[in-house]
């Protein structure tokens, strides 16, 4: 059994009643919850699809980075994924080398490595085309005009 | 050249990004190649050679492959270290930089990271406690599987490979469930680890509050001494520019006799009103007045309300005898002891020393009670004396004649309580009222009214105002009465069926209020008073055995009885509320607030909770358990708002919180 949740498994977002049932433990306890139950939720809350939902998660995820330093390892894997899938990915990254930085050999985490990578390059060639492809039609457009106001 | 200020730039651009993003390998690699390319490219243009296309196009096709890469295209871009999106997202939604200002974690925490093993990461916790969480019945309906599946097992044939196929699935999915239990237990070892550690820090802070809050009593308690002493020398001052105003007003003889006038006048409210003024009024709670010359705290100490119930204040060695009577005005306020070597003293419970000893009666005080500053006292002598207690010249900061420093005489319980120096009570009697011709075993006064009972089976009621006895109430007189008008027992003196060890007091306790009389007596019996008549309006039957305390308030009487039962009655219908009873007669009770506080002959304080109805025990009897000691039997107690006090048969006063 791993210890650590592969990237898929934040992609599978729990039924509404489940993380209802997260909810209400997490608001039971109160100001006194646990790590525990506090990570349940925040998990839940990440596998979720809604953006606020993920957001909060992370949010929940970092205060026990905060709180529990016997915590912190894992939870940068956790704050990690929970970034990548916001979409934040150079948060996610600072997480996850630092990881790798005192594990080498977390599988996990090298494949996050890989996913933010890919993420990253295709978000950042779309980017690209996009800018270029803008870029042309200014040309276009300009040199039209230019053209014109030479005639 | 250009390949090495591009070898350059990835490397310083490598070297400046704090968590290194390009892996060096894949830039040298990247150099390489465009350095190969490069001398590909100036190669041909040096030595002229025909096959200069043919490099040309080898070397840009390698180059364009080592682009097309995915590996560099990372590179490239991570540089930027994210996606535009995001860092166009990062940059202009306020909802999206608040939250990230939320979970932001500084580098300095990033830093800190220590190296711990826990036996269970949180996914796993998750992953264990979800199932639980989300669906309860899971586990039960594995059990029933369990056993349809063994019942299922039986016909299959048992050899088949396929059977053991499945054998060695199930086993599996067992070993994951097993697996799983032991993470839960884990985990709940672990929770339970956290919340001992949130108790303990609690608990801490607790101490450390506790601290800080006996220390702003102590300075309290000091400035206040230094107010009072401010106030003396304002009014001593006053004094002497008064009587430099009189003899500059050259009318000096007249000015005297008026100034003569008003200190009569003084003295003479003294003695009388101010008595009653100083008492609390009707209300329910003790007025905290602060009229001047009383030397009363303006402030009220609350450290002993803070400390767990049970916790030990102070241990004082206060006579050598059997403890006879004790009482106090308030927590931490001054105390009042007697015992049977006839010494009267008085404390400071503040600082936990002997202010002075009242000199006067000639035989042991068999009852004693502080009220503000007054204290009355009724002796085995027949008397009754009234005392100042505001008269004592005692100076609660100041050495004794430079012994030791002011704290240690307490601290250590076992040392001999410093003496206090002579005559620093000899201000402090006021009057003695003499009437009664056996020893007084009981008094209490409230305002100006005072009751007594004695041996000689009367109660007689003084005005302290006068300072003179108003009537005399026999109560065998009353009692015969009772029954006469009854025909029956209800009333009568009848001698209560229990044999005592030792005759019991005639009169065991009384209270006052008003007109109100209530007192106890040797026959079981509480008899309700009404001053104006001097009759008994009601008796309280129940007892069957000499009452030796009592108290009431505006609901209900508390009587405490050598019949080992502690009677609660409702004081409108005159019956009884609630009773209990301990193992040994009790000697001495007295209620505040919550609880109901008792000697019952053990070395321990019988308490009895009213909020929560729960008895418990406190004293030495307690804590001094561990050490193998058995201290000596408590005798009396007294409580006020949670602080209370105990004297026991060795001389020794305990000072708790209840």
């Amino acid at each position: 059994m791993t210890s650590l949740p592969h990237a898929v498994d934040a992609e599978t977002p729990l039924k509404a009643s489940e993380l209802q049932v997260l909810r209400a433990q997490y608001e039971k306890e109160g100001d006194m919850v646990g790590v525990q139950t506090k990570f349940n939720y925040a998990w839940g809350l990440v596998k979720s699809d809604a953006r606020r939902d993920q957001q909060t998660g992370v949010h929940l995820l970092s205060d026990i980075f905060r709180v529990s330093p016997e915590r912190r390892r894992e939870c940068l894997y956790y704050l990690a994924l929970g970034n990548y899938k916001l979409g934040n990915y150079g948060d996610a990254r600072r997480y996850n080398d630092l990881l790798l930085d005192k594990e080498p050999m977390n599988l996990q985490a090298a494949d996050l490595r890989r996913l933010i990578d890919d993420k990253v390059a295709k978000e950042g060639l779309m980017g690209v085309a996009i800018i270029s492809g803008v870029a042309i039609a200014a040309g276009v457009v300009g040199g039209i005009l230019f053209r014109g106001k030479r005639r | 050249m250009d390949d090495t200020d591009l070898h350059n730039a990835y490397h310083d651009e490598a070297s400046m990004g704090e968590d290194s993003i390009l892996s060096p390998r894949g830039i040298e690699h990247f150099t390489r190649k465009v350095t190969a390319t490069a001398s590909h490219l100036v190669g041909p243009l040096t030595d002229q050679s025909p096959s200069a296309a043919n490099h040309y196009s080898s070397a840009m096709a390698e180059v364009h492959k080592h682009m097309k890469r995915p590996n560099l295209q990372r590179s490239m871009f991570s540089m930027a270290k994210t996606t535009p999106t995001d860092l166009v997202r990062s940059k202009f939604s306020t909802s999206e930089i608040q939250n990230r200002a939320l979970s932001y974690l500084s580098d300095d925490m990033l830093q800190n990271i220590p190296e711990i093993d826990n036996s269970y990461s949180l996914f796993q916790g998750f992953q264990a406690s979800f199932p639980e969480l989300s669906d309860d019945g899971k586990k039960h309906r594995r059990r029933v599987s369990r056993g349809r599946k063994m019942i299922d097992d039986a016909p299959s044939t048992p050899n088949s490979p396929q059977h053991l196929h499945k054998l060695k699935k199930e086993r599996a999915s067992f070993m994951h469930e097993l697996e799983m239990l032991g993470i839960r237990k884990n985990m709940a070892s672990s929770e339970i680890r956290e919340i001992d550690n949130k108790i303990a820090n609690l608990a801490g802070m607790r101490r450390i509050i506790l601290d800080r809050l006996a220390g702003l009593e102590q300075e309290e308690a000091l400035l206040e001494h230094d107010i009072v002493d401010m106030e003396g020398r304002i009014e001593d001052a006053q004094l002497l520019v008064d009587e430099a105003e009189s003899i500059a007003a050259d009318t000096p003889t007249r000015d005297d006799d008026e100034d003569d006038l008003v200190l009569d006048q003084d003295n003479d409210e003294f003695m009388s009103k101010s008595i009653y003024e100083k008492l609390p009024s009707a209300s329910s709670t003790p007025s905290k007045s602060k009229r001047h010359k009383v030397i009363r705290r303006k402030s009220m100490p609350i450290l002993h309300e803070h400390f767990e119930p049970g916790t030990a204040i102070r241990e004082i060695k206060a006579h050598e005898d059997n403890i006879t009577a004790i009482d106090f005005d308030h927590p931490f306020g001054t105390m009042v002891s007697s015992a049977m070597d006839d010494s009267v003293k008085v404390w400071d419970l503040n600082a936990g020393r002997c202010i002075g000893v009242l000199e006067g009666h000639t035989a042991s005080v068999r009852t004693l009670q502080v009220e503000d500053n007054i204290l009355a006292t009724g002796g085995v002598d027949a008397t009754i004396r009234l005392w100042d207690l505001s008269k004592a010249h005692y100076d609660p900061q100041g050495n004794q004649d430079g012994e030791e420093e002011d704290g240690m005489a307490f601290e250590n319980p076992d040392d001999q309580p410093v003496e206090p120096p002579a005559g620093t009570m000899s201000d402090c009697p006021m009057f003695t009222l003499e009437a009664h011709v056996d020893e007084v075993t009981a008094l209490h006064f409230r305002g100006d009214v005072l009751v007594s009972g004695s041996a000689d089976k009367t109660i007689r009621h003084w005005d302290l105002e006068k300072g003179r006895c108003i009537q005399t109430l026999d109560v065998m007189w009353a009692a015969a009465q009772a029954s006469a008008s009854m025909g029956s027992a209800e009333g009568a003196w009848r001698q209560t069926g229990r044999s005592v060890s030792g005759p019991a007091d005639f009169v065991g306790a009384l209270q006052v209020f008003d007109s109100a009389l209530a007192c106890g007596t040797a026959d079981g019996m509480v008899r309700l008073w009404d001053l104006r008549s001097g009759q008994v309006h009601r008796s309280l039957v129940g007892h069957t055995g000499p009452v030796t305390c009592l108290q009431f308030d505006d609901m209900h009487l508390v009587t405490g009885s050598l019949d080992r039962s502690i009677r609660i009655w409702d004081l409108r219908t005159g019956s009884i509320f609630d009773a209990y009873a301990y193992d040994n007669p009790i000697t001495s009770m007295m209620f505040d607030s919550r609880r109901i506080v008792s000697a019952a002959q053990e070395d321990v304080v019988k308490v009895y909770d009213k909020l929560e109805s729960r008895q418990w025990d406190c004293g030495a009897g307690i804590t001094q358990a561990e050490e193998n000691k058995t201290p000596a039997i408590v005798e009396h107690v007294r409580i006020k708002e949670g602080y209370m006090i105990e004297g026991r048969q060795d001389g020794i006063v305990g000072v708790w919180t209840c």
